[in-house]
């Protein structure tokens, strides 16, 4: 009996570390998105740029191993069906957010595309906002397994912070079809910037999804 | 004693297990609503504590219901459980609040009236102030648990995954609490009209476990609620547990423990003499009704919440439930006691 308690304590811990080092990939992918596409603005498809690629890459390949045992873990440990739909829910989207950094990064790496120097300081300044939406979205997942109560806070940020990227990604988007540049060039430079501002999109309704567990889960 | 004991007994154990068919829902109503823990496992752990109760603990308020009418005639006490089960039945055919507690004690009375017997009216106005302080008290219960949880959990920061397994745990163990209180509460409206007249004698298996008659009556009592449990309650739970429970794990386990300490003080002779031990005011042991404590303890979180606390519909339905069942089943008790007296020339009470 006494080992049986045990077995589920250390189950419970395991599924826990999960959960946690789950975290920590979206938490690193989002760092390495950054500053890929600051080398991919400097330096295009350079060894440095396909490394941090490859990196984001490796993540994904992890994130996916990972989001995989919890699930597993969810239906093996007897959980509260509703805390365990929820559970399985969140780690999807968080998932779709991870796959969706890789997908970007691989665009820049395959499409190599010419951006002139002028949007350089803009597009850089739209993925750290994605970032810092993402990181805020990951902050307030985390919360939800130990803090209730932060999860509104974070995600008061991450709306925040979304509408910011959208403001930034129509501007670029507006310079853009302002430019000389040719046709071609610029829809290819618009479908990039559509895709890089859609990650905080799905970061924003990760929150709203979230929230809506905060709300079942209240006491 | 022959099997016409066991005849008129049927109505006692009818009304156990149309018990056992509807307050198992307000143990583990949630738990197994919500598939957080499953029917049989409630089933078993529900049917082996309410028996459990009911045998170690239910003579307490089977004395008070005593106090009220002392039935000392088989074929009454048939018909006084009788008469409470057709209370029951029609009550909730009109769709109204109903309470076994409140059906016996009016059988009793009419069982009173009937015999000529006086009504002690000190013992009775002392069951109906404890039918209107259980959903208060379970409300009162219900706050400072919701409060005391809430700043642990604050305080705490448990994992999630962690504190679902504490209320998992929980909600079984809470679940096997309010069984055994709900056993112990109930068996009297059950079993109690039949103390003073039933035939059965103790039992003693090599000394390990000893019985005395009342507690084989109330063994006998507790298996129908059992049964009630195993083959009725989960449609029970399928159609009626959500619709008054739909919250959140931790707030179904608030509700659960509120309502079983409230069955449990009602009953619990132990907690009667320590009390009194300490020079504290005695408590009534007093069947009362666990779906009144529950509505009371939902009430009490919900003002707690600072939401609309008190549904004043409810408490109205409740009111009328409190004066319409025991004058209905007081009433259907004199009549089917003439019936039974003058048409089948049964001995309905003796002088």
């Amino acid at each position: 009996m006494f080992d049986i308690k045990l077995s589920i304590f250390s189950k419970n811990k395991s599924l826990e570390k999960k959960i946690d080092l789950f975290h920590d990939k979206l938490i690193d992918v989002t760092m390495i998105f950054k500053k890929a596409i600051k080398i991919f603005l400097t330096e295009k498809r350079s060894e440095d740029y396909k490394k941090l690629s490859k990196q984001i890459k490796q993540i994904e390949h992890d994130a996916d191993i990972l989001r995989r045992e919890i699930e597993n873990d969810l239906y093996t440990k007897n959980l509260i069906p509703d805390l365990r739909g929820d559970v399985l829910q969140l780690v999807e989207n968080l998932d779709r957010v991870v796959n969706r950094f890789d997908e970007v990064t691989y665009k820049f790496y395959i499409e190599q595309p010419d951006i002139p120097s002028e949007y350089h300081i803009r597009l850089s300044e739209l993925c750290s906002q994605v970032s810092e939406c993402v990181e805020n979205m990951v902050i307030a997942s985390r919360s939800f397994f130990r803090n209730t109560s932060a999860v509104r806070d974070y995600a008061q940020k991450v709306y925040f912070i979304e509408n910011e990227t959208d403001i930034s990604s129509g501007k670029l988007k507006e310079a853009l079809f302002d430019s000389p540049l040719a046709l071609a060039n610029k829809l290819q430079i618009n479908a990039l910037v559509s895709a890089v501002a859609d990650i905080a999109d799905i970061a924003e309704d990760c929150i709203d999804e979230l929230l809506i567990f905060v709300i079942k889960r209240d006491v | 004693m022959g099997y016409s004991f066991f005849f008129f007994l049927s109505s006692g154990l009818f009304l156990g297990w149309s018990l056992g068919a509807s307050d198992a829902s307000n143990v583990f109503g949630t738990a197994v609503g919500t598939k957080m823990i499953r029917f049989r496992t409630a089933a078993i752990t529900a049917s082996v504590f309410v028996i459990i109760g009911a045998v170690y603990a239910g003579s307490g308020t089977s004395k008070t219901l005593g106090e009220l009418g002392s039935i000392n005639a088989l074929a009454g006490a048939f018909m006084v459980a009788f008469a409470s089960a057709l209370t029951i039945f029609l009550m909730v055919k009109a769709s109204l609040p109903v309470s076994t507690s409140h059906a016996i004690v009016g059988g009793i009375i009419g069982w009173n009236i009937y015999s000529g017997k006086p009504t002690d009216v000190a013992v009775f106005s002392k069951i109906v102030s404890t039918w209107i302080l259980c959903p208060i008290l379970a409300g009162i219960i219900a706050v400072i648990l919701y409060l005391i949880i809430k700043l642990v959990l604050r305080k705490s920061k448990i994992h999630l995954i962690a504190l679902d397994y504490y209320t998992r745990t929980g909600l079984i163990l809470a679940g096997a609490f309010g069984a055994y209180a709900l056993g112990a509460n109930n068996i009297a409206n059950v079993m109690g009209v039949f103390v003073d007249s039933s035939p059965l004698h103790g039992f003693n298996w090599k000394n390990i476990i000893e019985l005395n008659s009342t507690q084989v009556l109330f063994l006998i009592g507790g298996i129908s609620i059992a049964l009630g449990i195993i083959t009725y309650s989960q449609k029970v739970i399928k159609t009626v547990g959500n619709d008054l429970m739909a919250m959140s794990p931790i707030i179904a386990l608030i509700v659960v423990i509120a309502q079983a300490l409230v069955l449990f003080i009602f009953s619990s002779t132990d907690l009667r003499d320590f009390l009194v031990s300490l020079s504290l005011p005695e408590i009534p042991l007093v069947p009362v009704s666990s779906t009144q404590a529950v509505i009371g303890a939902i009430m009490g979180i919900g003002i707690a919440k600072g939401g609309k606390g008190i549904k004043w519909s409810v408490v109205g339905r409740i009111a009328i439930g409190w004066v319409l069942t025991p004058t209905f089943a007081a009433l259907s008790c004199f009549i089917l006691l003439f019936f039974l007296e003058n048409v089948f020339n049964q001995v309905v009470f003796l002088p």
